[in-house]
């Protein structure tokens, strides 16, 4: 591979015939070959790949063409529904399904011309942090701790796409953001991760897993590359109730980095002893660049950030067992046979989910069954409104809101608690802004003492996403962040 | 007899009627709604429930409910929720049944009906939208059940009454009139025998006085005659049970259409936890003020209007008034005929003859061989006096079985009556003079005799005189 | 509250999931654990908040009562495990 492609970039060898979409195409396809140790893709499109990509070389050579990013290679998190492609949510229960449907999304990307390498892994219906629920096998992040050749998690939900964008397995990639799936993995891997406004994009063909906070998004090398990618991706989709009617916006033409006179907001509830002093020091540091570029930073507080988490696990799982109750064996995915349809139906749904998601479906039954409603789901969807009205009080004192995006680097996937608790705290700052609807977006910022990438998380508010990637691609102008993992898999 | 038989105790009824909405389309859905199509045939992805399908409501169906909640006399909710009742079960693809739980899209309402004892208010609880679930067959194979999606996903509304009938005949008559509302309104078809109208009886029995009894739920039933037979039933167990000393346990129960019977099919303790919770894909349902205002003013005369109507324009009795208004058709045939004719004769004729005819055809009126027009022009003969209301009994039939109007058969017949008071006035003279005996016997007293010249001046006309002409005539000849 | 083995096997009949003996040790641990994490809610006065279900403040959108029957029977049953005369197969149910 010669330099790391970005959309941007990429659009313009294109353009210029440097290269050809089948030439890049089969380039990326020896990556994900070579890296096939990083276990990123649960299905390779070799062939269909292939394929498509001649047939975006044909449109460019007549002049035909479906985007500027006509011919551009991603990865799809393995969560979307992609027609005559596996689709398995990295779960035991949907691993022979196929479907004949293509998610609103992934069907943009074709409309884009975008060519679909191949299905990303994740965490088993997108229930983890570390991409290590996945019946495929955890994905291994491309980035090694200097002192230690122990292999890492890459994050999760989206671990799978986190990775296959900073090891160089495709351009971008999509993933999907319910509590910090798309924005944790990015900080652990050194990518742009971006979780749009709830809304912004259509969900319909997303295997669901908590529908009033999944939310799909890009992770790209860049910032430009999350506004070009996010503007592919996103509108309204009259098959998606909850899609936004908002007008959406051309976020890459208007990338607008100048920030002078903004407001930006540091939350101190998401100040913590426990965060590692070189996350902390990015943090500072971050704040006074944004001040140098002309922005005021003001101390806010947002007084129901540590209620966020909890409130999230009785609300994500409550809905998540609803969801993931049409996995019972009757009209796809797996069937394990039972003396009568009770039996079938438990033995189905028990060695067709893996331990997390089972764990998840029995708290969101237990939080929604008669006796506990009102303790637990109504009492998390009230706190959701209080943090919600958090956040409205401080966007009226401030354009964007600046935090860490997680609590740690990314750590050794030996080492992860067994305590699911413990796991649940890596989506510490991540999840309120799934909980108020918001666009976040994790940009990788520094490398700690351990070479490991550091990712900050900037938030706005609901659909003011062109402000809050304004923001980011000043920090991203300024620092140039450029760190890259050594290929250790190549050799 | 039921009353007898249950003579001592009071019956409370409560009544859940599911109406599926007369839509196109699904309620989450475009998939169609048509009756009896192929198995699997009318489902779309969102139906089965494949991963990442959406629900997107439809528009019509949310007016339907609107309008059912108007003519039900109910508060329309301007801001309702849509919620996921969840369990599991080989006909419901999603794991849970959208519908409404807490805030329902209409409120309080009430329908009168006609008892024994005069007008009665029924109690509305509530109307919500929900999804129907499939058909699950098992007859089809000794091991095995095969499951149609077909009606999954169709709207329904289910229509809650409150506990107010004390009888099987005032619930009959519940379902009836709500029904007859429905078909009013055009929201739902009413069509019991394929479903489109079902209803769930809830059933107890108490001494007066005491405290209400424990309630069973008998499941499903699809028409009036198996309302009446199930709560006869249902009452006759529950009063047996106690008068035995033993008591009656909440549950389900499911109505054998063959044997006439009720059996439990599920107890309290097995009751399903069904775990409500508003549907994360669906927003709340918001309505404005200007649209409620806009269906109100769209919302078509309703029976109980119509009745009051009829009574007061064409004098109809009550008891008329209500069994033409009780069904839409039967109210549109009755005015189509009345207009400009005589009310009492158009009503005797609706009710009597043609009703007897549908019965006897075991049609519905809106598949009546006789249009309204043709029965209009049947009693105009009757009006002016062409033909007798005998004669016309006759036409009716012969109309029915050839299809013909009535004057033509009237001509063909030659059944024309003879109004004309010179010809029956030579008739009359004919018949007296021919019987001068009978005549000075009749003067003398012998007043019997009177039958006798009206029959043999009917006779001498071949029975096409006016009989009324015919009586006056003769009753004048002989007081000269 | 705390989820001891009863209660924990009568959850996984709700959730239609059967747990084995030799999981429920660890698996009520965890769901304990959990529960315990979330219970620190109670703490937080909420006596005046509304619930949020869905941040997203918009009218709920409806479509129009147009049929659209893309979907043939064959996709339908396509991924079913088991289908017979264009129905799908469940072991039998008596109800």
């Amino acid at each position: 591979m010669r330099d790391s492609h970005t959309l941007k970039s990429l659009a313009v060898l294109l353009e210029n015939k440097k290269i050809s979409s089948k030439e890049v195409t089969s380039e990326y396809l020896k990556n994900i070959e070579s890296g096939k140790e990083l276990n990123c893709y649960n299905t390779i499109s070799q062939e269909k790949a292939l394929i498509d990509a001649e047939k975006s070389d044909e449109r460019r050579k007549s002049q035909n063409l479906r985007s500027k990013y006509d011919g551009i290679p991603i990865g799809i998190k393995d969560l979307f529904c992609t027609k005559g492609v596996a689709t398995t949510a990295s779960s035991r229960i949907l691993s022979n399904f196929i479907p004949n449907y293509e998610s609103t999304v992934t069907q943009k990307c074709g409309e884009a011309g975008m060519i679909s390498l191949g299905k990303l892994n994740c965490d088993e219906f997108a229930m983890g942090s570390t991409n290590k629920t996945s019946f495929f096998g955890s994905v291994k992040n491309p980035w090694k701790s200097l002192n230690s050749d122990n292999e890492l998690v890459p994050g999760g939900s989206s671990g799978g796409s986190a990775a296959a964008v900073s090891g160089d397995l495709c351009v971008a990639s999509l993933g999907t953001d319910t509590g910090g799936s798309i924005r944790q993995p990015a900080s652990f891997t050194g990518t742009v991760g971006l979780k749009p406004s709830y809304g912004r994009v259509s969900r319909w063909g997303i295997v669901a897993f908590a529908s009033s906070l999944d939310q799909a998004g890009p992770i790209t090398k860049t910032v430009e590359d999350a506004a070009i990618f996010l503007d592919i991706i996103s509108g309204h989709d009259e098959k998606d109730s909850t899609s936004s009617v908002n007008p959406k916006e051309n976020y890459y033409e208007n990338l607008n980095p100048d920030i002078k006179g903004m407001k930006i907001g540091i939350p101190k509830e998401f100040r913590s002893d426990k965060l590692p002093a070189s996350t902390q020091k990015s943090w500072d540091e971050c704040a006074d660049l944004l001040k140098t570029n002309g922005a005021e930073i003001l101390d806010i507080s947002l007084p129901h950030t540590m209620s966020a988490l909890p409130a999230y696990y009785i609300i994500a799982p409550a809905e998540a067992s609803s969801n993931l109750a049409r996995y019972d064996g009757v009209r796809y995915g797996l069937r394990v046979k039972g003396n009568d349809l009770i039996d079938m139906y438990e033995k189905t749904r028990s060695e067709g989910f893996g331990d997390e998601v089972k764990r998840r479906i029995l708290i969101g039954t237990y939080v929604l069954s008669s006796g506990y409603y009102d303790a637990y789901y109504i009492k998390a969807q009230k706190i959701r409104s209080l943090i919600k009205s958090d956040y409205v009080e401080a966007f009226k004192k401030v354009d964007a809101i600046l935090t860490p995006s997680t609590p740690s680097t990314a750590f050794e996937i030996a080492n992860e608690p067994s305590d699911p608790v413990q796991n649940y705290l890596n989506d510490i700052f991540t999840v309120p802004v799934n909980l108020a609807g918001l666009p976040g977006i994790s940009i990788p910022f520094a490398n700690d003492e351990n070479n490991l990438p550091i990712g900050l998380q900037l938030i706005t508010n609901s659909f003011e996403e062109q402000k809050l990637l304004n923001v980011a691609r000043n920090i991203e102008e300024t620092i140039s962040y450029s760190e890259t993992p050594e290929k250790w898999w190549l050799k | 007899m039921v009353a007898q038989m249950i003579e001592g105790w009071n019956l409370v009824i409560g009544i859940e009627i599911h109406a599926q909405v007369n839509s196109k389309s699904k309620l989450f859905s475009s998939s169609p709604t048509d009756f009896g199509s192929k198995p699997n045939s009318q489902v779309s992805l969102i139906d089965a429930a494949m991963p990442g399908m959406l629900p997107v409501i439809n528009k019509f169906c949310i007016e339907q409910a609107v309008k059912s909640g108007i003519g039900l006399n109910a508060k329309i909710n301007k801001k309702s929720i849509f919620d996921r009742k969840n369990y599991f079960y080989q006909d419901l693809p999603q794991g849970y049944q959208i519908s409404q739980y807490k805030d329902p899209i209409v409120g309080e309402g009430f329908v009168e009906i006609e008892t024994e004892n005069g007008q009665k208010k029924i109690g509305v609880e509530r109307l919500h939208l929900e999804q129907d679930a499939g058909k699950s067959l098992h007859d089809q194979d000794p091991n095995f059940t095969f499951v149609d999606l077909n009606r999954s996903g169709i709207a329904l509304m289910e229509i809650v009454s409150k506990p107010d009938m004390n009888s099987p005949e005032e619930a009959v008559e519940y379902v009836r009139k709500v029904r007859s509302i429905l078909r009013y309104l055009g929201t739902c078809d009413g069509n019991m025998e394929q479903g489109s109208l079902r209803a769930d009886v809830n059933v107890s029995v108490n001494k007066p006085g005491n405290e209400l009894g424990t309630r069973c739920e008998i499941k499903n039933l699809n028409s009036f005659k198996f309302i009446h037979a199930a709560i006869v039933y249902e009452a006759k167990r529950q009063i047996k049970l106690i008068e035995q000393g033993e008591s009656v346990n909440q549950e389900t129960r499911l109505f054998n259409t063959q044997s006439g019977e009720t059996r439990s099919m599920r107890s309290k303790e097995d009751a399903h936890d069904y775990r409500y919770f508003p549907d994360p894909d669906l927003l709340p349902l918001t309505l404005d003020d200007d649209w409620i205002k806009g269906l109100q003013d769209s919302i078509p005369e309703l029976p109980d209007q119509i009745k009051e109507r009829f009574i007061n324009e064409y004098f109809l009795s009550s008891y008329d008034a209500n069994i033409i208004v009780s069904d839409k058709a039967t109210s549109e045939y009755f005015e189509d005929v009345v207009k400009n004719r005589n009310p009492k004769l158009v009503t005797t004729w609706v009710t009597g003859e043609l009703f007897s005819i549908l019965n006897k055809k075991n049609l519905i009126i809106e598949d009546s061989p006789i249009t309204s027009k043709q029965l209009g022009e049947l009693i105009d003969n009757i009006e002016n006096g062409k033909i007798s209301n005998r004669q016309a009994k006759e036409v009716l039939e012969e109309m029915c079985e050839s299809g013909k109007g009535a004057s033509e058969i009237i001509d063909e017949k030659g059944l024309s009556q003879i109004s004309d008071e010179n010809e029956i006035e030579s008739l009359v003279d004919n018949v007296l003079n021919s019987n001068p005996e009978n005549v000075k016997k009749y003067k003398n007293g012998k007043d019997k005799l009177f039958g006798f010249f009206v029959g043999e001046a009917m006779k001498l006309s071949k029975g096409k005189a006016n009989p009324k002409i015919v009586n006056d005539l003769i009753k004048k000849k002989l007081s000269q | 509250m705390e989820f001891d083995k009863k209660s924990l096997l009568k959850l996984g009949k709700l959730a239609r999931i059967s747990i084995s003996e030799n999981k429920l040790n660890n698996l009520s641990k965890d769901l304990n654990s959990i529960l315990e994490f979330v219970d620190q809610l109670k703490e937080i006065k909420t006596d005046q908040v509304d619930p949020t279900s869905n941040s997203l403040n918009q009218k709920l959108e409806v479509r129009d009562d147009k049929v659209d029957n893309k979907n043939s029977t064959e996709d339908v049953l396509e991924n079913a495990p088991e289908k017979e005369m264009d129905f799908f197969v469940v072991p039998k149910v008596i109800e």
